[in-house]
């Protein structure tokens, strides 16, 4: 096989294989899961398989021409790191969907929209077209749009149609945006916008429009309020989309779009900073005030995005590598977080502060998983979130707001507040109501198994950091 | 033989109506045929254009351009789910029979209509879909459908009084009422204003026949009171074809783009497109709801339209060809929309939105198929409608209409909110007590809303490659 049949295929396989679950799910639910684990696993070998030519300086281009240009899926460095995050917590989370979704009706859907969630990820990481970019971005809002609505009741439908909104509303902004860009530099292909625009920025009001769009994928203010109303969620989908994979799309596709592509006007390096620290500060305070677990979690997403944003806009190699690395460690702990927040709310029928307590004696694998991850997302050494924040931090203090760093190491602090807080109210104390036992043994790996990535990825930083770096050199141009 | 598409149908009613019983039972697969035919007959020379047919018919000249090719094929597409739908849902077979004339009678009309390069038979022809319409829509005697036949029989009268009054002036200055001829008067003389009062006139007459807001009064009580087969060919492609399409036929090779054209397309199509979506969003009755969303959509139309003189010769050929290909798209999919609205109806009994919910598990085709064209008619990717909504704010933008490619985009968000609204109290949310025992609707109901769906995503998909080559002139966007 040759590497573009791979690029192909890790695209292909869960885009198209998602059909095929429902079908098998007829006759099968036990061949549906398997099935549908293997997709996702095989996407993320395929990345795996890309992930030794493309270290090695290659980049991989697959050409359909059609009549909007070179219809391209492209895998840099970039890519098939971001590919990787997602595949592999996509991975970890359609393994505890096993567990956790059982014993929910319409599963044949779920099953059907969380693959296609997934390989619509793919595709859109892997996009060189902006259309594709597009048509991508969309099929994850509609899979999105079904999973939060997924229990049907009127209110949590209202809320799948508040996100849906919110996001489309982005979106159409950011087509705007793309349709400005083409006009500017007379095509929808990434390079040969890249080429194009080299030494001409892009003009402001594109920037605004798809700046429009990115914000409201990512969960940043003043787009923000869908994403806690979403926790109404099944907890895999919460994991999966506020914490892991949808939220990222924001972020990668800025680093995609404005750091790789298209060059912007110096004065955003301070505006998207600035963006990102009031939304990391605000989140960070609703999420001191929550009493509910999961929209607690979720405004403490909303607060990381911001890091993330302040690592990739603040320019220089170092924050640029540090908010790349965030993205793996925050979508490992935060993920972790969410699915552990799923089983307690999925054994105690709760999600309330105020009314769980003790539940570390009942359920000492969940609670042990839960403050590993919560550690990371804080950035308590060894794991890995420590490194992330780390090097966002450091990168970001060798410019010249220092006033910004400042306002991120106070969201830093009040982060490590709010998480002891919910982990002390939730596990420690004295039990409020009867305490029940650990969720199944499926879900209780998979929160095992992102607390262990999580560690494992401060123990082994070496490997993630080699990959962040080399590809933040790409980015700017240091290395081929 | 093109002229066969208007012969085969008006043979078919009079050979229908012989006093001979078993003629009677191949009525309806003789029109599903004859649907198939079409269909079949637009799809060969569409690709080809002009060069593939013959130029020298006795009736209608220099027939087959794409958009003519492209309003058959949709035709012959409406067609068929209008004729399957009435298979579902005719009360009697008497009923059923005489809907099926007049539906054969709408066609012939149609299918004459875009074919033609004449004025006056286009009035002709535009008259036969119109007349047999009404009669469609007044078709069960209820209050509601004559109310409706009534609305819409005094707003047309209206709207053709103008029509014919401007053909009248036209052919006083011009001596003949071919387009070729009209247009060359035109375009020498054009700013006289005696010719400029015949073209204010003839627009205004297309405008209400179009129901473009504000002469939009008619087209709700007409699509909401008539039976569900007649809503479909009516929804689905007669308002489109005496309304849109005479419209856009008629700026393009008669009128020209004039620069007051353009300003009264985009003033009133982008009037329609955030009236209609705003009125769509307070309904309660879906056919209701479909008939104000299909306002919002035909001003999408206009406004890629409106793009048509535009100094920036690309932007002004993407967007005719965008709203070219947004009439078609909406034919498919208001078409599916109303079938599925017929197969609610047919199943529940009930057409108020408040009353229904969570029918997507009861029947799941009918659910699934009315998500896609939902879909498709907010412009989400990568159906169908996503293109041609692309065409026309890509159009708007490039050709310097900012303002109204933000019109047009941030609309697109209100047709969303009302579909959603649509889906949360129909499809999605939970199951009624009352309806656990509804069942999906037969066969009638659930092919054609496949094969709509089934075109919805396949252009979708396949437009990309079929862009440079197939019903659009454009290439390189």
């Amino acid at each position: 096989m040759t590497l573009n049949t791979i690029l192909l295929l890790v695209v292909a396989v869960p885009v198209l294989g998602a059909v095929l679950l429902p079908l098998v799910g007829r006759f099968s639910s036990c061949t549906r899961n398997t099935l549908a684990l293997l997709m996702v696993l095989a996407s993320l070998a395929g990345s795996l398989l890309l992930l030794g030519p493309v270290m090695g300086g290659q980049v991989l281009q697959l050409d359909f021409p059609t009549g909007f240009g070179h219809m391209m899926l492209l895998a840099d460095r970039l890519a098939v790191f971001m590919a990787l995050v997602s595949s592999l917590v996509g991975a970890v989370i359609v393994f505890y969907s096993w567990g956790y979704i059982s014993h929910y009706e319409n599963q044949n859907e779920y099953y059907f929209l969380v693959v296609l969630f997934l390989g619509a990820m793919m595709g859109l990481v892997f996009a060189a077209n902006l259309l594709v970019l597009y048509i991508f971005w969309e099929i994850t809002a509609i899979a999105s749009w079904r999973l939060i609505g997924f229990f049907r009741s009127p209110a949590i439908v209202l809320r799948a149609d508040k996100s849906f909104m919110v996001t489309f509303f982005g979106a159409t902004m950011m087509l705007l945006g793309f349709i400005m860009v083409r006009e500017q530099a007379g095509s929808w292909d990434l390079p040969t916008i890249k080429l194009a625009l080299a030494g001409h920025p892009l003009t402001n009001a594109a920037v605004v429009f798809i700046m429009l769009g990115l914000l409201s994928k990512s969960a940043t203010l003043p787009l923000q309020t869908w994403l806690p109303d979403a926790g109404v969620a099944p907890s895999p989908v919460t994991a999966l989309l506020h914490a892991a994979v949808l939220v990222k799309i924001g972020v990668y596709a800025y680093a995609r779009l404005f750091l790789v592509n298209m060059p912007l006007e110096p004065v955003w390096q301070t505006v998207v900073p600035v963006i990102a620290a009031v939304s990391a500060l605000v989140a960070a305070g609703a999420a001191l005030l929550e009493t509910d677990l999961k929209r607690l979690i979720a405004f403490s997403t909303i607060s990381q995005i911001g890091f993330i944003f302040l690592g990739l806009s603040i320019g220089g190699e170092l924050a640029l590598a540090g908010g790349l690395l965030y993205i793996l460690m925050h979508s490992m702990a935060k993920g972790g977080l969410f699915l552990c927040a799923g089983i307690v709310e999925q054994r105690m029928h709760c999600k309330d502060l105020t009314k769980l307590g003790g539940l570390i004696k009942t359920m000492p694998v969940t609670a042990i998983a839960f403050l590993v991850c919560a550690f990371s997302v804080m950035g308590i050494p060894p794991l890995g979130g420590f490194f992330s924040k780390y090097m966002v931090l450091a990168g970001a203090a060798k410019g010249p707001h220092l006033w910004i760093v400042l306002s991120f190491v106070g969201t830093a602090i009040l982060t490590i507040i709010y998480l002891m807080r919910a982990f002390v109210l939730v596990f420690m104390g004295e039990p409020k109501t009867k305490l029940e036992t650990e969720g199944s043994p499926v879900m209780v790996w998979s929160v095992a198994l992102l607390a262990l990535l999580s560690l494992a990825g401060g123990l082994l930083i070496f490997y993630p950091s080699l990959l962040a770096t080399d590809s933040a050199r790409q980015i700017l141009g240091l290395i081929p | 033989m093109p002229s066969l598409l208007v012969i085969l149908p008006l043979l078919a009613v009079l050979l229908l109506n012989l006093p001979l019983n078993f003629l009677r039972r191949l009525a309806q697969p003789a029109a599903l045929l004859f649907a198939v035919y079409q269909a079949l007959f637009a799809l060969q020379v569409l690709p080809a254009g002009c060069t593939g047919c013959p130029t020298h018919e006795r009736w209608f000249v220099n027939v087959l351009d794409p958009l003519t090719s492209v309003l058959l094929l949709a035709i012959a597409i409406v067609m068929f789910a209008a004729v399957c739908v009435l298979r579902a849902t005719a009360s009697d077979e008497k009923h059923g029979f005489n809907a099926l004339n007049l539906m054969l009678l709408a066609v012939a009309g149609m299918n004459g209509l875009v074919m033609v390069r004449d004025l006056f038979s286009l009035y002709i022809f535009l008259e036969i879909a119109s007349v047999s319409s009404f009669l469609l829509i007044a078709a069960q005697r209820d209050m509601g459908g004559l109310e409706g036949a009534f609305k819409y029989l005094v707003m047309s009268a209206l709207a053709t009084m103008m029509m014919l009054a401007s053909i009248g002036l036209l052919l006083a200055y011009s001596g003949s009422t071919k387009f070729m001829v009209v247009a060359e008067a035109l375009h020498a003389h054009g700013s006289h204003g005696y010719l400029l009062t015949a073209i204010g006139l003839f627009l205004g007459g297309l405008l209400i026949k179009s129901g473009v807001v504000p002469f939009h009064g008619w087209l709700p009580d007409a699509y909401a009171a008539a039976p569900a087969a007649a809503s479909t060919l009516l929804a689905g492609i007669v308002t489109k074809c005496t309304g849109v399409y005479t419209l856009i036929r008629l700026v393009q090779d008669v009128f020209g783009p004039a620069v007051a054209t353009q300003q009264l397309l985009l003033i009133f199509g982008a009037l329609s497109v955030v009236v209609g979506a705003l009125a769509a969003l307070g309904q309660s009755d879906l056919k209701r709801l479909l008939a104000y969303s299909s306002i919002s959509q035909v001003g999408y139309i206009l406004l890629g339209l409106g793009v048509c003189g535009s100094a920036n010769k690309f932007a002004a050929q993407l967007g005719v060809a965008g709203a070219v290909f947004h009439l078609f798209n909406h034919a498919i999919f208001k078409t599916l929309l109303f079938v599925n609205a017929a197969a609610v109806e047919k199943q529940t009994g009930t057409r108020d939105m408040n009353r229904l919910g969570g029918l997507a598990q009861k029947m799941p085709i009918t659910g699934l198929t009315s998500l896609l064209a939902m879909f498709a008619t907010a412009g989400v990717p990568p159906l169908a409608g996503f293109w041609s909504k692309l065409l026309i704010i890509a159009a708007l933008w490039l050709a310097g209409l900012h303002g109204y490619a933000v019109l047009g985009i941030a609309a697109s968000l209100l047709t969303l909110a009302y579909f959603l609204s649509m889906q949360r109290r129909v499809f999605f949310g939970l199951l009624r007590p009352e309806f656990a025992h509804v069942r999906e609707a037969g066969w009638a109901l659930t092919v054609p809303s496949l094969l709509l769906a089934a075109i919805l995503v396949g252009v979708g998909l396949a437009l990309p490659w079929l862009i440079g080559s197939f019903l659009l002139p454009v290439k390189g966007f």
